[in-house]
């Protein structure tokens, strides 16, 4: 029989074991990147060479009115799409819960199908069905619903709505399934305990429903605000690199052009990359308060 | 009568209407898709309700112009690779991180998750230069091995070995089994929910990668299918045909896969926010 002291070193080596292939991977491809981006910011790159400026970078962005308008397209397509998004997927995962006996299954896999394609490839779907002589203009041309075509993905206005459209059909289906699993898990008694009392279904969603919802609704709120804030497929495939004339432009997709297509200044992108961290983070913080405190 | 008859009432007819219109608008993308691979380009972008007689020669285009065998297959192998790597790595790491518990290792565990909130552009510009600095741009591993250990593949995977008992890995170890035995012949035949649920994920995350590839790429050998649509698209003349042919093949196994293990899909998706 082994000592209690040797056991346990054998069992501290053993876990040493098992985590090692994932650290190794960790240190290499994402600690020492990490780290590594506090040296990048600090330089400036002019063709090959590149040159220590400090601060400059983070001096430099100030100025770049182009980047700010970019976070500002981040900020207002978060605003309106992923509220719409959370409610739309919220109203189906009560109907397909609370609503409907039949179908419920086939109803739950065609809602959830959008979410499945790469993002890539329904930016290619979308960017071609929006043509401005495209289907989506003729179909609702032929209903009535249009009078004129419009220039979905060539007029300012209508491509950011476009990307809060694509959006949408895309991500709702996801958000609606961990919605419907948090569903799953409220005791149906206390919708039967309500009904008792006489409370209307509208006083049980609002006072049963979402408040018990409310850690799932977090988690989608986090998510989805911090995938928007980092969009990048959609603006470069649906509207063509953030167009028109950079109207789609997200800070994601200007940092990518900054360092990979219109030049190669690897400080001054990695120092804009810096800023996004930054807000993920804390807007990831301030719903966490807002929504997470109420239920402690 | 039973209740289900006596209760479709005008809401209930309500209700049905607007999930079926939005099954509609779910599915048409995909049958307008479908559809598009037998179509001339013009009619691709017009529409019709008609399939055309342009398939073979659709996939002709797609094949011998833009090389579809050679996409599909850099696609698959960085997404199978990928998910080789991947389960090993992580269900080691979160069988290490759950059932050898440790200060330390605890530590670790911990700074993985944080990761997960990191956004990617902020890693994947040094990332870039690292990979250059290794001279392996341009190659199927530089995009498999920097993506195939996942925080949240751990995280999960982690949950699901809370359920496997510490008691069976002690009556093994009095039998005289090593921990490597107790953990690839014990331990992981235990999980294969899990496991594939992570498996699923993991390739799915691989396959319709865009940005990462985007970077890495610089020729034809290691272009995956999101790349080769995308370079379609913005070519001078759209060959709309043979582009919905890509489109097609790209979202067949994500869909075989999706439709042939919804649970495990399903699962992976509720084991993420307990």
């Amino acid at each position: 029989m082994k000592a209690k002291g040797s056991f346990e070193k054998y069992l501290n080596r053993s876990g040493w074991w098992f985590v090692a292939p994932a650290m190794a991977l960790f240190s290499v491809f994402m600690a020492y990147p990490i780290l590594s981006s506090l040296y990048l910011v600090t330089r400036r790159w002019r063709g090959l060479r590149d040159s220590f400026i400090g601060l400059g970078n983070f001096v430099r962005m100030l100025h770049d009115g182009l980047f700010w308008h970019a976070l500002g397209e981040n900020f207002l397509l978060m605003i309106f799409q992923v509220p719409i998004m959370i409610a739309l997927a919220m109203v189906f995962a009560v109907i397909l819960h609370h609503g409907i006996r039949r179908f419920r299954g086939a109803f739950r896999l065609i809602l959830f199908l959008p979410a499945i394609t790469s993002l890539v490839a329904y930016s290619i779907l979308f960017r071609i069905l929006l043509q401005t002589n495209g289907l989506a203009n003729n179909i609702m041309q032929n209903l009535g619903i249009l009078q004129q075509p419009i220039a979905w993905l060539n007029d300012p206005f209508w491509a950011s709505v476009t990307i809060v459209v694509a959006l949408t059909w895309r991500w709702t289906g996801y958000n609606m399934i961990f919605f419907l699993v948090g569903l799953q898990n409220i005791d149906p008694e206390i919708y039967e305990a309500a009904e008792v009392d006489g409370a209307s279904k509208v006083f049980q969603f609002f006072k049963i429903t979402l408040p018990l919802l409310t850690p799932v609704i977090l988690f989608s709120m986090v998510t989805s605000v911090s995938g928007t804030l980092q969009l990048f497929d959609e603006p470069n495939v649906l509207t063509n690199q953030g167009g028109p004339a950079n109207a789609t432009m997200t800070a994601a997709l200007y940092i990518y052009r900054q360092a990979f297509v219109i030049n190669s200044d690897w400080g001054y992108a990695t120092s804009l990359s810096y800023v996004i961290v930054l807000l993920a983070a804390v807007l990831a913080a301030i719903q966490i308060r807002v929504l997470g405190g109420r239920n402690k | 009568m039973s209740m289900a008859q006596a209760r479709f009432s005008t809401p209930r007819f309500f209700v049905y209407l607007l999930l079926v219109f939005t099954s509609l608008l779910c599915i048409f993308p995909f049958f307008w898709m479908i559809l598009g691979t037998t179509l001339n380009p013009n009619d691709v972008v017009k529409g019709t309700l008609i399939p055309g007689s342009e398939l073979l020669n659709n996939f002709v285009k797609a094949t011998k112009s833009y090389n579809l065998p050679l996409y599909f297959y850099n696609s698959f192998f960085i997404a199978s690779v990928t998910v080789i790597l991947g389960v090993i790595v992580n269900s080691m790491a979160a069988y290490g991180f759950e059932k050898f518990r440790s200060r330390a290792r605890d530590w670790v565990f911990s700074i993985f998750l944080l990761t997960l909130i990191m956004p990617q552009i902020a890693v994947i510009l040094p990332l870039f230069r690292l990979i250059a600095a290794f001279h392996m741009l341009d190659t199927h591993w530089a995009i498999i091995l920097p993506f195939s250990m996942s925080a949240f593949v751990i995280f999960f995977l982690r949950q699901n070995f809370q359920m496997f008992p510490k008691e069976i890995m002690e009556a093994a170890r009095v039998d005289g089994a090593g921990e490597a035995r107790i953990f690839t012949q014990i331990a992981m035949p235990s999980m294969k929910a899990g496991i594939a649920s992570a498996a699923i994920l993991l390739f799915i995350t691989q396959w319709n990668s865009y940005l990462w590839p985007l970077i890495i790429t610089l020729s034809d050998k290691t272009k995956t299918l999101p790349l080769a649509m995308q370079s379609m698209m913005s070519a001078y003349t759209v060959e709309y045909g043979g582009l919905m042919v890509i489109v097609t093949v790209s979202l067949i196994p994500v869909l075989v896969v999706f439709l042939a293990m919804q649970k495990h899909f399903v699962a992976g998706l509720v084991g993420s926010i307990k």
